[in-house]
């Protein structure tokens, strides 16, 4: 059990009273009396609601899948990997940590979604947190499948091998900062208390792998996925309210153009394996912008955002957002006056 | 520990029944093909890994939710539970819906109209208007074919003050409806004021790149159903 949820229900008491019963007969009534609403007032006579529902609804069908799939892992990690194997990584000279854990994530082709749960297990596992950071920032953006369809993005244009290339070296090296700064951290001053992922409440320790590994399933599952629908909501809301007008009469101007396209791609919250067709489109902008766009956005969105409040201790969101976005800012800015 | 001296947890049921509403909610994609009105044909695969994943996922969690020390379901949790649910429930209920008019009106400013790598060849589609409009090669590719008669689908998007002519227009979606991007050409000699904004219409005629925009002189508008793909995939 890992859910923060489930604890926190052992710590109380343990023979519920009346006072204590769940309101399920509440919730369920809930659901459906907003189904029976939702179907009666059919929504889609509102173009704005009918707008926020199908993006906010794309944003979480597209999502859910990756946060599972990096859910899965996780839990085979804590149930399978033993503790002391990331221990002895963590010995290892921060030097060769952080490359090490920028180049696996390589080998793990979902977007940035799915990397989160994975990067909080390794941590809680014994990976030096810097590392682990390392690993969840620099996996959306290196992973071959994100190369390939900025390549395909971008392919027939005279900045495909900057973008290509641009993307990659500075996915690379942002993470790498990031996980710099977060180096001298511990585990438990990097992640947001979750107890119970040992089953120290209802004996899970002693079950068997496979309740174990359901266990750690279901729980990531279940505390990710609120993080995620905040975020998507949030980002979907942005997207319908907010026109991206708004952002064209920048593309002219130094600076202002990237931290304009980083933060249009913070509210976007788009997919890692996606967001450079998104970002190509965007032809008013230099390349430098585009960049800014394609390798800010998948380290720091506003669903990512809500991931990682959930995941991680207080002021985390706030550390990567101003360290990723220096960089990203410095890195392109030189782009910009090299290659407009 | 006997198998009989587990009783449910409250707490594990309440986790592995959303699970399986989550799991519900893909497969209900899968059944009713609404798979093509959030996700492209590219990610469209993430649909039946969701429903297979989640699926394992709840009955997994069901299945090992007899513990010797159940803990209660709080107050808190279960609407926090209820709420990861909401989601499930609101995409099931609604009638399924597309991106129309209000969306271009919002989107409508991003300079590049869309945007792919694609190279023109074969029947010409809105994908590669889309891609003319942003990639120099793809231009001159549509260019060398000006004239060529070619049948678009898309929908209505009027342009002010002019009765005979209209946008026709599509969106173009890579992952998932979040990252559409907008691809249109004017058709012009439409029939007057035949066609409401957000109708879906099939137009026949010959195109003519003419600088940043593209035209269809309509020889035939016809309205059509919306198709079950209403997203384009470059």
């Amino acid at each position: 059990m890992s859910t923060d949820i489930e604890p926190r229900a052992a710590r109380t008491s343990s023979v519920p009273s009346a006072r204590t019963r769940p309101p399920v007969g509440w919730v369920l009534i809930t659901l459906v009396g907003v189904a029976i609403v939702v179907r009666a007032a059919d929504p889609a006579d509102l173009p704005w609601l009918r707008n926020l529902m199908i993006v906010f609804g794309s944003l979480l069908v597209e999502a859910m899948p990756f946060i599972l799939l990096g859910a899965t892992v996780s839990a085979a990690i804590e149930v399978l990997v033993p503790a002391t194997a990331f221990a002895r990584i963590a010995l290892l000279p921060r030097a060769l940590q952080l490359p090490a854990a920028a180049a696996a994530g390589v080998a793990f082709p979902v977007c940035e979604c799915g990397s989160v749960p994975v990067a909080r297990r390794l941590a809680a596992k014994g990976l030096s947190p810097g590392a682990a950071v390392t690993f969840m920032l620099a996996a959306p953006i290196v992973n071959p499948v994100v190369v390939a369809s900025t390549f395909v993005a971008y392919r027939g244009r005279d900045t495909l091998w900057l973008m290509v290339l641009g993307r990659l070296a500075l996915g690379f090296v942002v993470a790498m900062t990031v996980g710099w700064v977060m180096g001298r951290l511990h585990a438990g001053e990097l992640l947001r208390a979750r107890a119970g992922s040992g089953g120290a409440h209802d004996g899970v320790g002693d079950e068997p792998r496979w309740r174990r590994f359901f266990g750690h399933l279901a729980g990531d599952m279940v505390f990710m996925t609120r993080f995620l629908i905040v975020g998507a909501a949030l980002a979907a809301a942005i997207q319908t309210f907010v026109p991206r007008s708004m952002v064209d009469g920048l593309a002219d101007l130094p600076v202002i153009s990237l931290i304009a396209m980083m933060g249009l791609a913070f509210v976007m919250s788009l997919c890692s394996e996606s967001d450079a067709f998104v970002a190509a489109s965007f032809t008013a902008f230099g390349p430098a912008s585009q960049l800014a766009f394609l390798v800010f956005g998948p380290m720091a969105d506003l669903k990512l955002a809500a991931l990682y409040a959930g995941s991680y201790r207080q002021g985390f969101v706030r550390t990567v957002i101003v360290v990723v976005g220096a960089t990203t800012l410095v890195a392109t800015l030189w782009i910009q006056v090299i290659w407009g | 520990m006997r198998p009989t001296d587990r009783r449910f947890s409250g707490i594990r049921v309440a986790a592995g029944l959303v699970l399986c509403a989550w799991a519900g909610l893909f497969w209900f994609l899968l059944a009713s093909d609404r798979t093509s009105l959030y996700l492209s044909g590219r990610t469209a695969w993430l649909v039946p890994v969701g429903a297979v994943l989640a699926t394992i996922a709840g009955i997994g969690r069901l299945a090992s939710a007899r513990v010797p020390h159940p803990e209660p379901l709080g107050a808190r949790e279960t609407w926090v539970l209820g709420g990861i649910v909401l989601p499930v429930v609101l995409l099931i209920a609604l009638p399924p819906a597309t991106l129309d008019s209000f969306a271009v009106r919002q989107r409508s400013a991003s300079t590049g109209i869309g945007s792919s790598a694609r190279i023109v060849d074969g029947p010409i589609d809105l994908v590669d208007v889309a891609a003319a409009q942003a990639v120099a090669e793809a231009e001159q590719a549509l260019r060398a074919r000006a004239g060529e008669r070619v049948t678009l689908d898309g929908f209505v998007t009027q342009d002010p003050g002019e009765a005979d002519r209209f946008r026709l227009t599509r969106f173009v979606i890579t992952c998932c409806v979040a990252d559409a991007t907008i691809s249109s050409v004017t058709v012009v000699d439409a029939p007057p004021g035949s066609f409401a904004t957000d109708r879906w219409v099939r137009v026949t005629g010959p195109i003519y790149p003419l600088g940043g925009n593209v035209f269809v002189q309509a020889e035939s508008v016809r309205q059509i159903e919306q198709p079950a793909d209403p997203y384009l995939t470059p």
